[in-house]
């Protein structure tokens, strides 16, 4: 069943015309393209806060589980604007993307990413790091910092590289 | 000498085009341009956040704004720097792009609105630090809010005009 809804999709993607607007309008492509920087901004940044305070490098007088409790609705409104924007950018150009090795990379990354952020990393910030071997903050704080920017880094590399 | 004619020996200068030219070296300063967001716009999202009261009400502006300020600091340099070299690679194009202009306008701007927020609030600082926070401080946080989604909206639109 599964095979069968992917066929259609790729059917689907490959005809459709219904999302070309977006491309043949004078601005539709940066303007979806910086909504889906605002979501990375939110996203990163936030990635970026938790793990400074998951190492212990700053922000160390506000308890983590306080911090992530502050930051996580950003980080969650983040994540739904990038792949929501993501997804408008996708849809006028569905089989550029799909070719491209880059973005096959950076779904695979994504996925990985949103397992780790919502079932490990969510977890991992409800308890004190100072409570935990300090080589295992740092292998948590590794795991998110990779595949966040990971995705990242092989979103620029759409535009660059086949 | 015009301009012009500075910003076009600029450009080819040797490592300008080396740049330029370098099918690793300019994807990566570009990346690098955008993935310090997460350091720079990202961490200044959390103060304004903290000003607006919509996040860390618990703790003080004050607190907020030291542990946050190494980071942001740091990412503006990143910014600063990456910036400073996706110009001079290719300056002539870029000087006379619309979008260019408005976005270091844009910036200049949300240079005077945090210049204004050290002159006018920061020194009074102790006087709202735990309470809510002055009329004329929401404003500049929703200032600074704004002026940066216009610098990134206006930076990723200048790159379809190149």
């Amino acid at each position: 069943m599964f095979q069968t809804l992917l066929h259609n999709f790729i059917q689907w993607c490959y005809y459709s015309k219904d999302y070309a607007f977006i491309r043949d309008s004078k601005y539709g492509v940066p303007l979806v393209q910086s909504l889906h920087l605002f979501g990375i901004t939110a996203l990163l940044g936030t990635t970026v806060a938790l793990n400074i305070r998951l190492l212990g490098i700053g922000f160390k007088r506000i308890p983590l589980p306080l911090f992530a409790d502050q930051l996580w609705p950003w980080a969650k409104g983040g994540v739904f604007l990038t792949i929501g924007a993501g997804i408008l950018v996708f849809l006028p150009d569905p089989t550029r993307y799909a070719r491209s090795g880059p973005f096959q990379l950076k779904m695979v990354l994504l996925l990985l990413a949103l397992l780790y952020q919502f079932v490990v990393f969510r977890k991992v910030l409800r308890k004190d790091p100072e409570s935990r071997p300090v080589m295992r903050n740092v292998a948590f704080a590794s795991l998110s910092l990779l595949l966040w920017f990971g995705v990242g880094w092989s979103g620029r590399a759409i535009a660059f590289f086949q | 000498m015009s301009v012009l004619d500075l910003l076009n020996w600029v450009q080819n200068t040797g490592w300008a085009t080396g740049i330029k030219e370098s099918s690793l070296l300019f994807p990566i300063i570009e990346g690098s341009h955008i993935m310090a967001l997460s350091f720079s716009v990202g961490m200044i999202m959390i103060l304004d956040m903290r000003l607006l009261r919509i996040s860390f009400r618990s703790e003080t502006v004050s607190s907020i704004m030291e542990q946050l300020m190494p980071f942001t600091l740091a990412g503006f340099a990143v910014e600063m720097l990456t910036g400073v070299l996706l110009f001079l690679t290719q300056a002539v194009k870029a000087y006379g792009n619309p979008f260019f202009r408005i976005k270091m306008i844009l910036l200049v701007l949300a240079g005077i609105n945090a210049l204004y927020y050290q002159i006018r609030y920061y020194p009074k600082m102790a006087e709202w630090d735990r309470t809510a926070t002055p009329l004329g401080v929401r404003i500049v946080a929703v200032t600074s809010l704004a002026l940066w989604a216009g610098v990134i909206a206006c930076g990723r639109t200048m790159a379809y005009e190149l």
